[in-house]
C-alpha cells in the first residue's frame, strides 16, 4: 500500500488532457480528422489518376505488342488515327446532343416541380424523378432494348396508330438512322437520356427553387413577359443548377460503356474503347490516353462554365 | 499487368522453365482446391441437380473445390497473375499467355491414368503444348456455329457469305440489317477464313497469322460486314434476345445460344458452313504456384472421366475430350448430341489462337492481336 | 381629374382568410400615401393589388379612372420597389436599373445613359459596375429606387422600403425619399408598420386593421383624432379610454384618447385626477411614466428638463380639456 503522504495530486486524465489540448489548438483535431480521409482520396483517388496519365505517357512495342515503359507522346498520336479520333467526337457529339436534350426535357418538370408543386403533387414529383433511380440500371437499359426493338413496343405502336413510315423515314436517316431504334444512334441517345434525365432535373429544380420569386415579380413589374422573364432572370439564376446537371449528364454519357454495347449500333464509345483496350487488347497506354481524354473534356467544360459564371453563386 | 502478347523467345524461355518443376508422383490430397473457371463449366448440383461432377469427387479424395468464375480470357489471365489458384479452364487465346507470362507448370501426362482416353487430335494440341511439353489436360471443345432462323432457311445456310456479303435471303427480302457478328477482334479470324476459301490468291494458311495484305483483305470483307450488321453481339443473352426481338436471322454463335433458343421452341439451328468455323478448346491447366498439385492432379484425372465428359457436354453444349464419352453411355450424351455438338467438325475448326507478330510466316510477318483489336474498332465504327 | 389609385369595395379572400376585406380607398395623383398597419393588416395585400400581383376577388381597382382588373403586372403604368429589393444578383448595377428600358427595347446606350441618369439621381453616380452583392443595404435600396423609376411610371410602390436598414439611414432615406418624390411629382404608395415613417412621411395615411381600413386622413388626423382605439392605440400608443373612464375624467359617456404627452403631472395634491407612478422609462427626449389611477393604467410623457418623480409617489393628473379626444367608434 502507498503511503497516503506521498500521493501526488490527481493528474488530469488522457482525456482530459487531449480535450485541452485540441481547445486550445483546433487546427489539430481538424488535421486528425481530415487526416484519413485525405490520405484515402490522395493515394486511392489522386494516385491512380496519376498512375492512368503516367501510363498513357507509355507505348506499345508494334513488334511485340509488349508495353514499352519510356516516356513518349506516340500514344496520344494514335488518338488521333481516324478510327480513334471518331470514338472521340462520336462520344462527345453524343454527350453534348444528350446534355442538350435532357436539359430541354428536365426545364419545364424542374419549373414546375420548383414553382407550382406543393405538398402531395411535390412528393409526386420526387418519386417520379428518383423511382427510375432505385431500379437496376442494367434492368432499366434491357427492359429499354426490348421497348426499342424491331419487333418490340415502339414499332407495335407506331404501326397500330400508323406511323409506321414516320419510323422508318426517322431510322432511315443517314449515320444516326438504323435498322431498328435499338441498333441505332437514335435509340443510344434516347436511352442516355431516360437514364441521366434526373442527374439534370434535381440540380435545376434545387436551383430553380432558390430563386426568389421577389426577382421575378420585380421582372415583371418592369414590364416583362414570361417569356422574357425566363429568359432574363430565371435561367440566369437557374444557371448554376444546369450547368450542375449538365456537368452530370456529360460526363455520364462520357463515361459510359454499358448503354452504347447494348443499344446502338456497335460503334464504339471512349468507355467502350477504353474497356476493351485495356481488356483484351492489353494496350495499356492507349486505353490510358483514352481515358484521359474524357477528363481534359470536362476540365474544359467546367472552365467554359466557370466563365459563364455558373459558380458565382456557389 | 497482362501480357497478352509474346515472342516466341519468351515462350521458349517460360517453357524450360517450367519443365524443372514438373511433378513425377501424386501423394496424398492437401484437402483443397481452388479453380478459376467459365461460368456453368463446374457444376456441384446448384443450379441442376443433375449435373454434379464435384460432390463425389469431393467425397472420393477429399479435396473442398471451390470455384471463382471468370467470363471472359482477360479476366481468368488476370486472376491467374493475382496468384492463389490451383487450376484454370483457359481458352486457347489465353492458354499461352499463361505460358509464356510463367503462370502455369508443365503437367506429367504418365501421372494421369486417362490422359489415353484424351482424343488423339488433341493430345499435342498447339495451344498448350509447347516443344513437346504438355501445359495442361484438355477439358471440352466447341465450334463457333452459324445460327439460322429456320423460317427464313428451310435449308442451312451452304456458306458464311450469308452473314458477308449483301444477299437476297429465301424469303426473298435482304440480309441487310438481319445478320449479326461477333464483336470482338478474333472475328477478324472468322472473315480470314472465308477468304481462304473464296480467295484463295491471298495465299492464307491460318486465319491467325495474316500478313499485311491478308490482314486488310480481311478487314475489307469485314467493312463489307458492316454495311448489312445493325448490331454486333458481345453477351450471349444480348444475341438470344436479338435473334427473338431484333429480327437477325443469321449469325456466328456458340452452340449455347442455339441451345438455349431451341429450348425456348424458337425456330433456330445451326450448322457449321462449307468453309469451317473457328473455335474455341479448353485446357485445365496447374498454376505455376499451385498450393495443393496432389488435388490439382486428381482432379485433372477426375475430369477426364467418361460420365463428367459426357454430361457437360450436354450441359454447355460443347464436346467431349474424351470420344468414347459420346457413345459408352455413361453420362446423358449421345452420338447424336456428340454430332450436333461439332464432334465430327473437328478438322473444320480453327480453333483460337492469339495472333502475334512472329508467326510461321516468319518473325514479324504477322499483324499482331494489339493491331486487330484497335482496327476492330475502327471497323465496327464505319472505318 | 380622376384618382391616380382608387378602391372600390375591393375584397381579397383565401379561402377563409379575409386579407384584405371591402376596402375603399382614394389616392390622390401626387400625393404621397401611406399604408400602416401591423403585419397581416391587409396593406401588402392592398399593394399586390394595385401592381397586379393579386387580383381582387370583389370590388374593383382604379388606376386613372381605368379599371385594372384585366391588366397584368407587365401592362400596368405603376412600379414597385420590393420590400427584399429583389435586385438580380447576375446583373451589374446599372443593367439592374436599366432593365425596364431593355424590356421596352430600348437600345443600349440609350437606356445605360438613363441608367446612369437615375444612379446620379439616387447618388449612386459611378455604381454602375458593381454587382448587388458588392453594395451595402442603403446602396441597393437606391439602386432598387432608381430601377423602379427607370420606366417613369405613374404610380410607385414600395412596400416595407426601409425595412431592412439601420435607424440613421432609414432616417436619411425618409428624408430623401420624401423630397425625391416632391421632384419628381408622382404619387408614391408605400406600405409600413412604422407609425413613425407613416406620420413623418405621408401627406395621407390609411391604417389597416384585419384587412379592413381603420382610418384615413392626414398624419395630423391619425394621430390626434384617431377614430377608433385601434388606430389610437397603434399610432402613438394612446391611453384609450373606456366610457366610463372618460366619465371618471370629465368627459362624456364615450370612447376617448389621451396623448401621453398631453398629460401633465402635479406633485403635491393638485390634479384633475390622483395617480400612483408604478413605472419609468427613460427615452433620452423624454421619459415614460406609467400610473395607476384607481385601478385603470395611463402612460404619460414629460420632456427631458422637467423633474421626474419616483416610483411609489403620487401625483395629480391634469389635461387640457381639447386634448381627451372623443372617438367614434370603440
Amino acid at each position: 500500500m502507498m503511503p497516503a503522504a506521498s500521493q501526488p495530486a490527481p493528474a488530469p486524465g488522457i482525456a482530459e488532457r487531449l480535450t485541452a489540448l485540441f481547445w486550445r489548438r483546433p487546427g489539430l483535431l481538424l488535421a486528425l480528422l481530415l487526416a484519413p480521409p485525405l490520405l484515402w482520396l490522395g493515394i486511392v483517388y489522386v494516385g491512380s489518376l496519376i498512375a492512368l496519365l503516367w501510363q498513357s505517357f507509355y507505348s506499345i512495342d508494334p513488334f511485340s505488342g509488349v508495353v514499352v515503359r519510356e516516356f513518349t507522346l506516340k500514344t496520344y498520336g494514335e488518338l488521333l488515327l481516324p478510327q480513334n479520333y471518331d470514338i472521340i467526337l462520336r462520344t462527345v457529339t453524343m454527350a453534348a446532343a444528350v446534355t442538350l436534350a435532357s436539359a430541354v426535357l428536365a426545364f419545364p418538370i424542374a419549373f414546375y416541380a420548383a414553382r407550382f408543386a406543393k405538398g402531395r403533387w411535390k412528393a409526386v414529383f420526387y418519386l417520379g424523378v428518383m423511382l427510375p433511380l432505385w431500379s437496376s440500371y442494367l434492368v432499366k437499359v434491357y427492359a429499354w432494348k426490348l421497348i426499342l426493338a424491331k419487333e418490340g413496343i415502339v414499332t407495335w405502336a407506331a404501326n397500330g396508330i400508323g406511323a409506321g413510315s414516320v419510323l422508318d423515314a426517322i431510322l432511315s436517316i443517314p449515320v444516326i438512322g438504323g435498322n431498328s431504334l435499338s441498333t441505332s444512334f437514335i435509340g443510344t441517345f434516347i436511352v442516355f437520356v431516360y437514364v441521366w434525365l434526373p442527374y439534370m432535373i434535381l440540380p435545376m429544380q434545387a436551383s430553380l427553387e432558390r430563386v426568389p420569386k421577389s426577382m421575378l415579380e420585380a421582372s415583371a413589374d418592369l414590364g416583362a413577359g414570361g417569356l422574357r422573364t425566363l429568359w432574363s432572370v430565371t435561367l440566369p439564376l437557374a444557371l448554376p443548377g444546369i450547368i450542375a446537371g449538365s456537368i452530370f449528364t456529360f460526363s455520364l454519357t462520357l463515361g459510359d460503356y454499358i448503354i452504347p454495347q447494348i443499344i446502338g449500333n456497335s460503334a464504339n464509345f471512349i468507355g467502350m474503347a477504353v474497356y476493351s483496350l485495356q481488356g483484351t487488347a492489353g494496350n495499356i497506354p492507349l486505353a490510358a490516353a483514352f481515358a484521359v481524354i474524357p477528363i481534359l473534356i470536362m476540365l474544359v467544360y467546367l472552365a467554359i462554365a466557370r466563365r459563364l459564371g455558373a459558380f458565382d453563386a456557389l | 499487368m497482362k501480357k497478352i502478347l509474346i515472342s516466341t523467345t519468351m515462350l521458349a524461355f517460360a517453357a524450360s522453365n517450367a519443365a524443372v518443376a514438373q511433378m513425377t508422383a501424386v501423394g496424398d490430397g492437401e484437402g483443397e482446391l481452388s479453380i478459376v473457371a467459365w461460368p456453368g463449366y463446374i457444376e456441384r448440383g446448384e443450379t441442376d441437380k443433375a449435373f454434379d461432377w464435384v460432390t463425389k469427387f469431393e467425397e472420393a479424395t477429399g479435396c473442398k473445390v471451390s470455384i471463382k468464375t471468370a467470363n471472359t480470357s482477360d479476366e481468368m489471365v488476370a486472376l491467374m497473375n493475382e496468384g492463389g489458384f490451383d487450376l484454370v479452364t483457359a481458352s486457347g487465346d489465353a492458354s499461352l499467355r499463361l505460358v509464356a507470362g510463367g503462370r502455369v507448370q508443365a503437367v506429367n501426362t504418365d501421372l494421369i491414368p486417362s490422359w489415353s482416353k484424351v482424343d488423339e487430335r488433341l493430345q499435342n494440341a498447339p495451344w498448350y503444348t509447347v516443344d513437346g511439353t504438355h501445359y495442361g489436360v484438355p477439358y471440352q471443345w466447341g465450334p463457333n456455329v452459324l445460327m439460322y432462323n429456320t423460317k427464313v432457311f428451310p435449308e442451312a445456310p451452304k456458306s458464311w457469305s450469308v452473314v458477308f456479303e449483301e444477299q437476297t435471303l429465301p424469303d426473298g427480302q435482304s440480309n441487310k440489317g438481319r445478320v449479326q457478328a461477333y464483336d470482338g477482334p478474333i472475328h477478324i479470324a472468322d472473315a480470314a477464313q472465308y477468304l481462304m476459301a473464296h480467295k484463295p490468291e491471298l495465299g492464307i494458311t491460318s486465319p491467325y497469322e495474316l500478313n499485311e495484305d491478308q490482314y486488310k483483305a480481311a478487314l475489307d470483307l469485314l467493312r463489307q460486314q458492316r454495311e448489312l450488321v445493325g448490331r454486333y453481339w458481345h453477351d450471349a443473352f444480348i444475341q438470344i434476345d436479338d435473334f427473338k426481338n431484333e429480327g437477325v436471322v443469321a449469325s456466328g454463335s456458340w452452340p449455347f445460344q442455339v441451345g438455349l433458343l431451341a429450348g425456348e421452341g424458337q425456330p433456330v439451328a445451326s450448322t457449321i458452313p462449307e468453309e469451317g468455323a473457328t473455335g474455341w478448346a479448353d485446357t485445365t491447366m496447374l498454376a505455376a504456384d499451385a498450393k495443393h498439385p496432389n488435388c490439382a492432379y486428381k482432379w485433372m484425372e477426375h475430369t477426364l472421366s467418361s460420365n463428367l465428359q459426357s454430361d457437360l457436354s450436354v450441359w454447355f453444349g460443347s464436346v467431349p475430350v474424351t470420344p468414347a464419352s459420346c457413345t459408352d453411355g455413361s453420362g446423358m450424351q449421345t452420338a447424336e448430341g456428340c454430332t450436333a455438338n461439332g464432334l465430327d467438325d473437328f478438322d473444320k475448326i480453327r480453333f483460337w489462337q492469339t495472333p502475334v507478330a512472329n508467326c510461321s510466316q516468319g518473325e514479324g510477318a504477322c499483324v499482331p492481336y494489339y493491331r486487330w483489336v484497335s482496327d476492330y474498332i475502327g471497323v465496327i465504327g464505319g472505318r | 381629374m380622376p384618382a391616380a389609385v382608387e378602391f372600390r369595395s375591393v375584397s381579397r379572400h383565401f379561402g377563409a382568410v379575409k386579407a384584405v376585406d371591402s376596402v375603399d380607398l382614394t389616392i390622390a395623383e401626387g400625393s404621397f400615401f401611406a399604408m400602416l398597419g401591423p403585419s397581416g393588416s391587409g396593406k401588402t395585400t392592398c399593394l399586390r393589388l394595385i401592381s397586379g400581383f393579386e387580383s381582387p376577388t370583389a370590388g374593383e381597382i382604379r388606376i386613372f379612372g381605368e379599371d385594372s382588373g384585366a391588366v397584368p403586372p407587365n401592362r400596368r403604368n405603376v412600379n414597385t420597389v420590393f420590400q427584399d429589393y429583389a435586385l438580380f444578383p447576375h446583373m451589374n448595377v446599372r443593367d439592374n436599373v436599366a432593365y425596364g428600358l431593355m424590356v421596352k427595347g430600348v437600345g443600349r446606350a440609350a437606356r445605360h445613359a438613363k441608367a446612369e441618369e437615375l444612379l446620379a439621381l439616387v447618388h449612386l453616380d459611378g455604381f454602375g459596375d458593381r454587382k448587388p452583392a458588392q453594395l451595402s443595404g442603403g446602396q441597393r435600396q437606391r439602386v432598387a429606387l432608381a430601377r423602379a423609376l427607370v420606366n417613369e411610371p405613374k404610380v410607385l410602390l414600395l412596400d416595407e422600403p426601409l425595412g431592412a436598414l439601420d435607424l440613421k439611414l432609414r432616417e436619411a432615406m425618409q428624408d430623401e425619399l420624401k423630397s425625391l418624390q416632391q421632384r419628381l411629382g408622382i404619387t408614391f404608395v408605400f406600405v409600413t408598420h412604422d407609425q413613425g415613417e407613416a406620420l413623418s412621411m405621408a401627406d395621407r395615411v390609411a391604417v389597416f386593421a384585419e384587412g379592413r381600413v381603420a382610418q384615413v386622413g392626414t398624419p395630423g388626423e391619425i394621430y390626434e383624432q384617431p377614430a377608433n382605439r385601434f388606430v389610437a392605440d397603434f399610432v402613438g400608443s394612446s391611453n384609450v379610454l373606456p366610457p366610463e373612464q372618460t366619465q371618471r375624467f370629465g368627459g362624456p359617456a364615450r370612447w376617448a384618447s389621451l396623448r401621453p404627452e398631453a398629460i401633465r403631472l402635479e406633485r403635491g395634491q393638485g390634479g384633475t385626477v390622483r395617480g400612483r407612478v408604478t413605472g419609468l422609462r427613460y427615452l433620452g427626449a423624454a421619459t415614460r411614466v406609467t400610473l395607476d389611477c384607481g385601478g385603470h393604467e395611463l402612460a404619460a410623457q414629460i420632456p427631458a428638463g422637467i423633474a421626474v418623480p419616483a416610483v411609489g409617489e403620487e401625483v395629480g393628473l391634469g389635461w387640457q380639456v381639447q386634448s381627451l379626444h372623443l372617438m367614434e367608434k370603440a
